[in-house]
């Protein structure tokens, strides 16, 4: 359930709404509505949600949805923006490009997979 | 009359609530057919009974003929209404209805083989002498035939292969000496790419607009027009926001253009709701395409004329609908209507999905809110991402854009990102507050989406405040029931202390 909670925000005081979803924190501001990863108050830290374990050799799903398309094979090498797979979700495509250059290490899907957020689809390796 | 008790509905979300709404207003049962996943939505829990016709997968359940036939059989429904989308303009459905004694709401089997139909459009509007996108289709495909249609047609041309697709072989030709070239090359990537060198030519329109028309069929086969919508904000061909009636046609273009959507539908022998779509560049206006169903924005248009569409549909379809003198209505007003659709408009629109949280739209006088999922309901990545529509009117069209901005802000959707901030950067803009937006317009002013104007660490400082907010309510509010003695609940000391 959503509750109000007032916090000072640029200098004055706001009833902000807010409701804990999940793995996230959702609360809108004056007109604006933003979702972070929850906080643990005790540690000061945040659970990392599964896509933040983010770098440029793992290429992991951004969305859940279905592979539509794998353009590379393992043991080949990538240019920057080069495209990998494409990912379909709510009718809609999504390219997933390589954001180094390097060799494909590892595929771990294939055409017509269903993926959930965060799944590590291919692993990228730098070309010695 | 045909007798209807029961109302079979092949569709899911906000438009299968707004056709159970109806079919409640007229007495009818509803049967809502779903896919396993959607038992989690509004829709699931106003039906008066519900099947499931298969997996959530679409090709399984929402467009299997099959399925959907027998479970509106077997749930005794003597009617199917189809929605939009999915198999509602798929005339094999509504033959295999109709073979099964049951009333398939919308037009009949023929009409959307007539009328849907591209190539069978075209040949009707032709042969009747309305106005197409000026092209050459034929079969002369030689090269000096072909730069004498592109001189007939009028620059610029498109070339486009006959066979594909997707911006193959296709080709902008703007000036004469290069249309040689674009052509010989097209012809080359359309044999390399889809085995055949035949290509189309078509007139190139820069700077149109999306102008459609609400034209209705009643029970004896009198076609009318109910005015017409503007739906230029589109991106990728999907509409974002559309409102009646169009800011941009003068009254001698609504007469002429309504004169032609009655004509073809006429043609068609259209009887049931559909849309006659055109696009009008420089005060003129070319056929496009007619939907043979209920289309997605038909709420302006019910809010301009004050009538119910799917009413009307159900009625027709019953054969108990005819238009009378009185019925002649004229639009008053303005209406917007603004798609919220579960996605990110801070990454250039990347699908969103999860459990709802508070979902609050806000009441006021004419505004509408059509949706079909509330808060615990799962948005899953299997379908279309149109979460809800809101919809406003008011008195003029400035008037109804500053109620929908009040409208959109108000709202809130917890658990997935909505377009909604999206939505309000397009109102605000001047292009389309002038009225003068065309189909480019999302491309020209919003190709990469919305950049948030709040970093990162700015929103994680927000949240530590609003996390430790909601942890000490709840703490102290567990910490003032422990201090409530027995004998002491009237006391006014007790009283306001809890009022922390």
């Amino acid at each position: 359930m959503a509750n109000s909670v007032k916090i000072e925000v640029n200098g004055s005081e706001k009833i902000v709404t807010a409701e804990v979803i999940d793995k996230k924190i959702w609360f809108k501001i004056d007109d604006q509505i933003f979702s972070y990863d929850r906080i643990d108050l005790a540690t000061g830290n945040y659970k990392k949600s599964k896509n933040s374990g983010k770098s440029p050799d793992r290429i992991l799903a951004p969305m859940p949805g279905k592979v539509t398309k794998v353009f590379v094979s393992e043991n080949q090498s990538v240019k920057i923006g080069e495209a990998l797979l494409v990912m379909e979700a709510m009718k809609m495509e999504y390219t997933l490009k390589a954001e180094m250059a390097g060799i494909v290490e590892k595929i771990f899907s294939k055409v017509s997979d269903q993926v959930s957020l965060g799944f590590l689809l291919v692993q990228l390796k730098e070309n010695k | 009359m045909k007798q209807m008790r029961r109302v079979a509905i092949a569709n899911r979300g906000e438009v299968a609530v707004r056709i159970i709404r109806a079919c409640e207003e007229l007495g009818l049962e509803t049967v809502l057919l779903h896919s396993d996943v959607d038992i989690h939505s509004r829709a699931y829990r106003l039906a008066t009974k519900k099947i499931c016709i298969g997996p959530a997968s679409t090709a399984l359940s929402y467009l299997n003929i099959e399925a959907n036939v027998s479970a509106a059989l077997a749930a005794g429904a003597d009617a199917v209404h189809p929605g939009f989308g999915f198999l509602s303009e798929n005339a094999d459905f509504a033959e295999q209805c109709e073979k099964h004694g049951l009333i398939f709401i919308g037009p009949s089997s023929d009409s959307i083989r007539k009328l849907g139909d591209k190539v069978s459009f075209k040949i009707l509007a032709k042969t009747a002498g309305l106005p197409l996108i000026p092209g050459y289709e034929g079969t002369d495909q030689s090269v000096e035939n072909l730069l004498k249609q592109v001189e007939i047609i009028g620059l610029p041309v498109i070339v486009k292969a006959a066979a594909g697709g997707g911006g193959r072989g296709m080709k902008l030709i703007r000036n004469m000496q290069d249309a040689q070239s674009h052509i010989e090359s097209a012809q080359r990537e359309a044999l390399s790419a889809f085995g055949s060198s035949k290509v189309f030519l078509e007139k190139y329109l820069e700077s149109a607009k999306h102008i459609e028309f609400q034209i209705f069929g009643d029970s004896t086969g009198q076609v009318v027009h109910l005015f017409d919508r503007e739906c230029s904000v589109q991106r990728r061909h999907q509409k974002i926001i559309e409102e009646a009636t169009s800011p941009s046609l003068s009254e001698d273009l609504r007469r002429k253009m309504g004169e032609v959507a009655c004509t073809i539908a006429a043609l068609g022998k259209y009887k049931n709701a559909g849309t006659v779509e055109f696009l009008l560049q420089d005060n003129r206006f070319y056929l496009l395409e007619v939907n043979t169903r209920l289309q997605v924005e038909h709420p302006v248009t019910e809010e301009v004329l004050g009538v119910d569409l799917v009413k009307m549909q159900i009625l027709t379809a019953q054969g108990n609908f005819l238009f009378n003198a009185h019925d002649i209505r004229m639009p008053r007003g303005h209406s917007i209507e603004c798609r919220v659709y579960a996605e990110n408009p801070y990454q250039a629109g990347m699908p969103s999905t999860g459990k709802l949280g508070l979902v609050h739209w806000p009441e006021g006088p004419r505004r509408r809110f059509e949706y079909g999922f509330e808060s615990g309901d799962m948005i899953t990545p299997h379908y279309d991402p149109m979460i809800a529509k809101v919809i406003v009117w008011d008195e003029t069209r400035r008037r109804a854009i500053d109620k929908m901005l009040r409208t959109l802000k108000d709202s809130t959707v917890f658990g997935v990102y909505t377009n909604i901030p999206y939505l309000i950067e397009i109102l605000n803009h001047d292009e389309f507050r002038s009225g003068k937006m065309t189909t480019r317009f999302i491309e020209t002013h919003f190709a990469d989406g919305l950049v948030s104007k709040i970093n990162e660490d700015q929103v994680k400082s927000w949240a530590l405040l609003v996390s430790k907010g909601l942890r000490l309510q709840q703490a102290n509010s567990l910490a003032a029931s422990s201090k409530v003695s027995p004998g002491m609940a009237g006391s006014p000391w007790c009283t306001h202390w809890r009022g922390i």
